[in-house]
């Protein structure tokens, strides 16, 4: 067995290719925490709230936006972690104990979170059916995986967690696609938004979608 | 020359009663009569003169005293130091004294008053006016004013010669200033520096956006001003300010409402007491979406 583990099979250039893909995320990963930052302590005039005025003072979009902020962070962990073979192979509890964590901090507070402040989201109707079904097929995504590891089912459950974790990352990449069309188009602030509502996560399901194909591919050749 | 002499009989009644003013008793009383001869000395010119002269003093008073704007122009300058070429300016004629001239300034966030005397020469009034002198901007402004076509021309010259301007001119027109929250930006689409310094080649547009909506009549809501740009924001918030004539320190502000809004009169440096209830709460909308625009619209976060 341990000698057709992907991990030994893995070439030099696949390594730092990994270890570069590491880094960046990393990079993005603090880049995320420092924005969770600003609203610590809970402030509810500063950043992204300066502009959410007229629904600050309901009660249940406050508590959402500030359990949202906070938890929504642990999810991006996983990316350390959870989709390393060898961290599986040789620390399956800690596989476990931190899927756990993401699948509980999405399905009990960062999603149904996300959903409700999906509800007011910036940008109009087009704006909020795109972060709510975002938040709604991230839940759903999360759930499907836990399902299928629940009954053992472990390629369908690695094909939903990768879906899953396409969406947990549309924090990082609707930001960078923002970023990227500002300094290039010089767009209207709420033009912009409503773009990257959108491009921010399907475009991660595409190249989810793509991953997955081709680890079927792969896995079909190598059972040959 | 009978308006000359009432002119120097008061002069002289004027001096005497400033000169006498500090010392002792009896010099106030020897004022007092001095000025009850005057009295009668007036007394004996006769009643056509005296209202010929009354009739010509009431009709200076009604052409000199009031508003004038135009271009404040740079003359002479120092191009190291950065100066601001053209500016809005308005000089307000106050009140006159016998040959003194009162009035005061507003030019670039600034409020000076000026001090000087006066001559009437072939129907114009020529004046040489100084500024307190205590602040770094002061001068000496001399100019022509010309009742006829309700003009002032002249120019004016710094104290101090290390100044970016030492000298400038300018030839103003006669105007009425009354707040109108009606004046509209109109479709204002232009490039302005993006920076304060002239001579940078860096421009920012200005889009039509920035006159969509007038916030000194409506009150605006969330949705109006959260896709606009940041520097359509500020203008739409500053048009609140030019139109009850603030005279704008911050640059940009000034170049672009002084070269493109042509009701845009500055007459005052501090409106805050002026502004309105809409006004008021269209400015702090406004500035919050300014100042978030500012913060994250180019940077990644939020």
């Amino acid at each position: 067995m341990k000698a057709i583990s992907p991990s030994i099979k893995k070439n030099k250039l696949t390594r730092y290719a990994i270890i570069l893909l590491l880094l960046v995320y990393s990079y993005f990963l603090w880049l995320m925490i420092k924005i969770t930052l600003q609203y610590w302590p809970i402030q509810t005039d500063v950043a992204f709230l300066s502009i959410k005025q007229d629904y600050i003072h309901l009660l249940h979009y406050r508590i959402a936006f500030f359990i949202h902020v906070f938890s929504a962070i642990f999810v991006l962990l996983a990316g350390y972690t959870q989709f390393s073979n060898s961290i599986r192979i040789k620390f399956p509890q800690w596989h476990r104990r931190l899927g756990w964590l993401y699948v509980v901090v999405t399905l009990l507070f960062a999603g149904p979170s996300g959903f409700i402040i999906a509800i007011y989201a910036n940008g109009g109707l087009s704006s909020q059916i795109a972060f709510c079904l975002l938040a709604f097929l991230w839940m759903l995504f999360t759930a499907m995986a836990l399902f299928k590891i629940i009954k053992k089912q472990v390629s369908s459950h690695k094909a939903w967690m990768i879906r899953s974790f396409a969406l947990a990352l549309s924090a990082i990449t609707l930001r960078a696609w923002k970023y990227v069309l500002v300094a290039a188009f010089h767009p209207k602030p709420m033009d912009i938004y409503q773009i990257v509502a959108w491009l921010g996560w399907t475009l991660n399901l595409v190249i989810a979608e793509l991953i997955i194909l081709n680890k079927i591919k792969h896995e079909y050749q190598t059972t040959i | 020359m009978s308006i000359k002499q009432l002119f120097s009989l008061s002069l002289i009644a004027l001096v005497s009663f400033a000169c006498d003013q500090n010392s002792s008793k009896d010099a106030k009383e020897h004022v007092i009569t001095e000025d009850v001869q005057n009295i009668d000395k007036e007394k004996t010119l006769n009643a056509e003169q005296k209202e010929k002269v009354q009739h010509k003093t009431a009709v200076a008073k009604d052409v000199i005293l009031s508003l004038y704007v135009g271009v404040f122009r740079s003359k002479k300058m120092n191009d190291k130091k950065n100066p601001m070429l053209e500016n809005k300016i308005s000089i307000s004629l106050d009140s006159i004294s016998n040959d003194v001239l009162f009035g005061h300034s507003v030019v670039a966030g600034n409020n000076r008053s000026f001090t000087g005397k006066f001559i009437k020469k072939d129907g114009l009034y020529i004046a040489e006016c100084k500024e307190p002198g205590d602040d770094k901007y002061d001068g000496v402004f001399t100019f022509t004013l010309n009742p006829q076509d309700e003009s002032i021309k002249g120019a004016w010259t710094s104290n101090d010669k290390k100044l970016a301007v030492t000298e400038r001119s300018y030839d103003l027109k006669k105007v009425e200033f009354k707040y109108n929250p009606h004046q509209e930006l109109g479709d204002i689409s232009v490039e302005v520096y993006q920076s304060s310094n002239a001579n940078t080649d860096e421009f920012e547009r200005i889009t039509s956006d920035a006159g969509k909506f007038n916030a000194s009549t409506t009150l605006l809501k969330k949705e109006d001003v959260e896709n606009m740009y940041k520097r359509d924001l500020e203008v739409m918030r500053n048009a609140i300010y030019a139109r009850h004539g603030y005279s704008f320190k911050n640059r940009q502000m000034r170049n672009f409402f002084d070269a493109y809004v042509d009701w845009y009169i500055p007459v005052s440096t501090d409106v805050s007491k002026d502004l309105t209830d809409i006004e008021k709460k269209n400015i702090d909308l406004i500035k919050r979406y300014e100042k978030h625009a500012e913060t994250y619209y180019d940077v990644y976060g939020r």
